[in-house]
């Protein structure tokens, strides 16, 4: 059984009520679908993140012009001299 | 001549002959949505005065350069374009206006296209029908009964219904190739990495890749030429020349191995679609073609491998929605609830449960058995896959088990995830591939036929796939 | 014997022109949120781009710290939700880091100690979160993302610190060290040297429990909040009670160290490595090549001012320690000679007249030249050091060169001895009562009459033919005498 309250907390999600139940089993299905991976064996195997081909390209130091505020303010008020505004942080 | 049937190619030709003007082809399409949009729905929102204006600018410059000169395009709503709505589908969006360009809206537009609308998606591209999208669904345009397929339906529905000559989709799993062959056009995803994902909303970061829909493949090809190339703002795109993508359309495949999988019988598919894949593999030998079977070992392995290592990427990059700096503002008392509400409320079902397994395959205790050994099962993977290479130049696949379904077939997640199954291992290790119409038709679908090649080498998959299409 | 075990988890702001992953500036901005951009906003679609100054400024400090660059290094997301934290996740190194293994001496009671350096990595920052007005009452905070992205260098010590004291000069070493190679202002007040602290006391050779302490903004504070809280360990041990593993903070009013209200719900921050970024590969040349431009370091320079230029400890230390002064010193030094004089001048006349004007030595315009004019001075007797020191005040103050101070003010030495032989008889005539004491034996009462010299001269006179004189004449009076 796995914990849905503590990932959902992870993943900052509230499930509630039936849709709770669903997402659960749901879950619970998937994931022993994936025992299926037990049958392969990894050792000695690298896990791998980039595909072929990438290398670091890195950036010269230099100033770019930065986002202007209407761009900013076309999807959030900005307040006071400028800030975005949020819920209190609680504890601070 | 009816504009609407014409490619990409032919119709910047004819604006550049002056033979007709961009006005009047962007008109065209736009009458097209205007007439059958409100029955398939592939857009979210369409951009008419913009559209028209930009094509009175491009028919009164004097110099018309640019290979999509005055061509419209639709893009999948999960890229960004400057200035639109754009939603990724999802609730938790809706209203963020986008401050910049994505780069290959840039190249397009560097080359005279003109974007025309934003495409509908499954909600942050998880899905393979767009029955996932938050707003609604968009419908198959040969049968209103059916799934376009997904997650770029929206895309690949606005090709196939007459709405603009080539579209761009995004490919994590097989969102381009799948919706492609559901609604009978040509998807191509190219080599992850080809193309820069600069402005697209980020689902799986390391299988991502956006990539053209077109009505043949040699617009595919056309469209790559334009929107490939290293871009300094995307790390994960490869330093390599783009070459001319054109240049071996015409060539064939005289004496090309191409591979057929060992492993398929392993398959549940449908026989239509079966049928399909035997009768382009008996004309591939017809034109000239060599026929050898590979082995992709692990190919069984590829599902739950993306299912673990695609969600747990994705649980990260949909992190940054928490209704601080965009999009939807949810209710709270305080800021975890404010969090928690905005979330909650602004994810459809699919995407919750996608975040949940990320989440659940990264956590401390899961990490080695989850997302690890799929990490490690994905190099597997790919290893199979360059064997195979070692020894044909092309694999050939279905595109999906089956021809496309109807709206509320898939009952559980499971079954909806089965329709990738050839497509997803593909992504695994990066590979390009083009999916092309082939065969019979029944109930008006036909069958999508994958090529897969090696990586970075798609000027060889536009040779190979346009054999087959042109005898289709 | 209690003995406590601390070690550091330090954070350097690095000071390059542009953020880590994105081309925004990192210069102070007055308003909020006017240096940002899409990346650093963590808007949908956008992607990190390396800076690579922000390389560079790690590996320089990293080798300066006598670190081992990992030629191949990672970056991972680690994933947690905070207004300031706009992707929900920050993208640091945490399975290969950019160095390894290093260390670092600093001055302790007991001589030279070595500090191990565990690790050094890059991340980058978060933005900054405000309260206006009353904090427990405000229903909002206020976020600027200005600072978010701007790159760090983490730096993790082994625990082989044992006082505040230890921790205090090894924060000073760090700091003169970032401050020289020209990677970080480590001004801690601004936030650029930010320091947690990890603190276990003991009673025997056991590691006991492992307190963190954070919030400190200070040097001051550090050496501070390490005190408290050793004692209110040893406090607990002494009563047999529990030290709870926990986090805390330093109240600076009360000077005592508090658990943090925030429960720090076991984060688990579901480390995995970073998609967008490639692993960042280091050529071996490439790190040779800083390695050989690393310039001297404080402690090495140090040492070299005691033995090349015989100066004592504490100016050494001084001077050596601001990249500024010394600088300034040796460029001074160079061109006059008179190295000890000219690190008495710098410490005691000029770094007080910076301290009050709240200045910089590359501020004022007082350089070697006008050393150069003052030494002339000294050594043809116009004037004597201790007029000296007054003149550079004067020059500093008025941004004058010393002739100019000595000639305005007239305050040229007297040397010549026909003058100053006449001011000494008329000393001598005036205090007649001292001029007795000492013939009967009082040497004492001589520097008094010497004052007089001075003062009747207006601290002019020349010391040394003073004295003598003074001497010749008096002594004449007591040949006079005894006659």
């Amino acid at each position: 059984m796995i914990d849905i309250e503590h990932i959902e907390s992870l993943a900052a999600l509230r499930l509630e009520g039936e849709e709770k139940e669903r997402i659960r089993r749901d879950l619970e299905e998937i994931i022993s679908y994936f025992e299926v991976l037990n049958e392969v064996d990894t050792e000695g195997i690298e896990p791998l993140v980039f595909t072929k081909e990438v290398c670091l390209f890195l950036r010269k130091d230099e100033v770019k012009v930065s986002l202007n505020r209407q761009l900013i303010e076309k999807n959030r008020q900005l307040f006071g001299d400028g800030f975005f505004r949020v819920k209190r942080i609680i504890g601070e | 001549m009816e504009i609407t049937k014409l490619g990409i190619k032919e119709i910047s030709h004819l604006i550049k002959k002056k033979e007709v003007s961009a006005k009047e082809v962007v008109s065209s399409y736009l009458d097209e949505i205007h007439n059958k949009d409100s029955l398939v729905k592939a857009f979210l929102s369409v951009n008419e005065d913009e559209a028209l204006r930009i094509a009175e600018q491009l028919d009164n410059e004097n110099n018309k350069t640019g290979l999509l000169f005055g061509v419209p395009f639709a893009i999948k709503d999960n890229i960004n374009v400057f200035g639109f709505e754009t939603t990724a589908g999802s609730k938790i969006l809706k209203g963020y206006i986008a401050p910049y360009d994505a780069t290959v809206v840039k190249k397009i537009r560097n080359h005279g296209g003109i974007i025309i609308g934003k495409t509908n998606p499954d909600e942050f591209a998880m899905g393979s029908s767009t029955e996932n999208s938050a707003f609604f669904p968009t419908k198959n345009p040969i049968n209103h009964d059916y799934v376009p397929g997904g997650s770029s339906g929206g895309s690949a529905a606005s090709v196939s219904g007459g709405f603009v000559p080539g579209s761009l989709g995004s490919d994590t799993g097989g969102s381009i190739r799948q919706p492609a062959a559901f609604c009978n056009v040509v998807g191509l995803k190219p080599t992850y990495g080809r193309v820069s994902r600069y402005g697209l909303i980020a689902f799986g970061s390391s299988l991502d890749c956006i990539g053209p829909i077109t009505k043949n493949v040699e617009d595919a090809a056309i469209m790559l030429n334009v929107i490939a190339g290293f871009d300094e703002n995307d790390e994960t795109t490869a330093i390599m020349k783009v070459p001319d993508y054109t240049e071996r359309l015409k060539d064939g495949v005289k004496n090309v191995k191409i591979g057929v999988l060992k492993e398929i019988k392993d398959f549940d598919i449908e026989s239509s679609v079966l049928n399909a894949l035997n009768k382009a593999v008996s004309k591939l030998i017809d034109l000239g073609a060599e026929i050898v079977e590979v082995s992709i070992p692990h190919l069984k392995y590829a599902l739950p491998t993306y299912y673990i290592i695609a969600p747990s990427e994705a649980s990260a990059n949909l992190s940054r929605f928490d209704g601080v700096r965009y999009g939807l503002e949810g209710e709270g008392l305080n800021l975890r609830d404010f969090y928690e509400n905005t979330r909650t409320e602004g994810f459809g079902r699919e995407v919750k449960r996608r975040i949940l397994i990320g989440t659940f395959a990264l956590s401390e205790g899961y990490y080695d058995a989850y997302y690890l050994k799929a990490s490690r099962v994905r190099r597997l993977i790919e290893q199979d896959f360059e064997k195979a290479f070692s020894v044909v130049e092309s694999i050939l696949l279905p595109t999906t088990p089956t021809l496309p379904f109807k709206f509320g077939e898939k009952k559980s997640p499971l079954e909806m995830y089965m329709s990738d199954i050839f497509t997803i291992p593909v992504s695994l290790a990066g590979l390009p591939a083009i999916s092309v119409p082939f065969g019979e038709t029944h109930n008006g679908f036909r069958a999508g036929m994958q090529f897969i090649g090696k990586w970075f080498d798609e000027i060889q998959l536009f040779q190979y796939s346009n054999a087959l299409f042109e005898e289709g | 014997m209690y003995k406590a075990t601390i070690g550091l988890e330090i954070h350097v702001q690095l000071s390059t022109k542009t953020k880590l992953f994105c081309g925004c500036s990192t210069e102070f901005a007055r308003e909020p949120n006017t240096q940002v951009c899409p990346v650093c906003l963590g808007l949908p679609g956008v992607l990190p781009v390396l800076n690579e100054k922000a390389i560079e400024y790690g590996v320089k400090l990293a080798l300066a710290m006598r670190m081992e660059i990992n030629e191949f290094s990672t970056f991972y997301r680690k994933n947690y939700f905070y207004p300031d934290l706009p992707k929900g996740y920050q993208i640091t190194q945490y399975g290969i880091p950019l160095a390894k293994n290093g260390s670092l001496e600093i001055n302790t009671k007991e001589g030279l100690k070595k500090v191990r350096i565990q690790k050094g990595h890059l991340e980058e920052d978060s933005g900054k979160s405000i309260h206006l007005g009353d904090i427990t009452e405000s229903e909002f905070s206020f976020i600027d993302f200005n600072r978010s992205g701007v790159p760090l260098m983490e730096i993790v010590t082994e625990p082989d610190l044992e006082s505040g004291d230890e921790v205090y000069e090894f924060l000073v070493l760090l700091r003169s060290i970032v401050r020289t190679l020209g990677v970080s202002s480590g001004d801690m007040e601004k936030g650029a040297l930010r320091c947690d602290v990890n603190i276990s006391v003991s009673k025997d050779k056991t590691r006991g429990t492992k307190v963190e302490v954070k919030n400190l903004n200070s040097f001051r504070t550090v050496k501070r909040a390490i005190e408290y809280e050793i004692e209110r360990q040893i406090g607990l041990i002494e009563k047999g009670e529990r030290i709870i593993q926990e986090t805390r903070h330093f109240d600076e009013k009360e000077g005592t160290t508090k658990p943090m209200r925030v429960k720090e719900e076991l984060n688990d921050y579901r480390y995995f490595p970073e998609p967008d970024l490639p692993p960042l590969i280091l050529d071996k040349n490439y790190i040779e090549g800083i390695k050989h431009s690393l310039p001297e370091l404080p402690n090495e320079k140090e040492k070299r001012f005691i033995s090349q230029y015989g100066m004592p400890e504490d100016y050494a230390r001084s001077i050596a320690y601001s990249p500024k002064m010394s600088e300034y010193f040796e460029n001074v030094a160079k061109f006059v000679n008179h190295p000890r004089e000219v690190a008495n001048f710098l410490m005691v006349n000029i770094a007080g007249f910076l301290n009050e004007k709240d200045l910089e030595i590359t501020d004022i315009k007082f350089g070697k030249e006008h050393f150069k004019e003052l030494f002339e001075l000294i050594e043809s007797s116009k004037i004597s050091v201790n007029i000296a020191k007054s003149v550079i005040e004067d020059c500093l103050r008025e941004n004058k060169s010393p002739m100019q101070v000595v000639q305005e003010k007239g305050i040229t030495q007297i040397s010549d001895t026909g003058s100053l032989r006449k001011i000494v008889s008329e000393v001598l005539r005036d205090n007649s009562l001292q001029v007795e004491q000492y013939l009967n034996g009082k040497e004492k009462v001589f520097a008094f009459l010497i004052g007089q010299v001075m003062k009747k001269t207006q601290g002019k006179a020349n010391p040394e033919t003073a004295n003598k004189l003074l001497l010749e004449e008096i002594s004449k009076l007591k040949n006079e005498r005894q006659r």
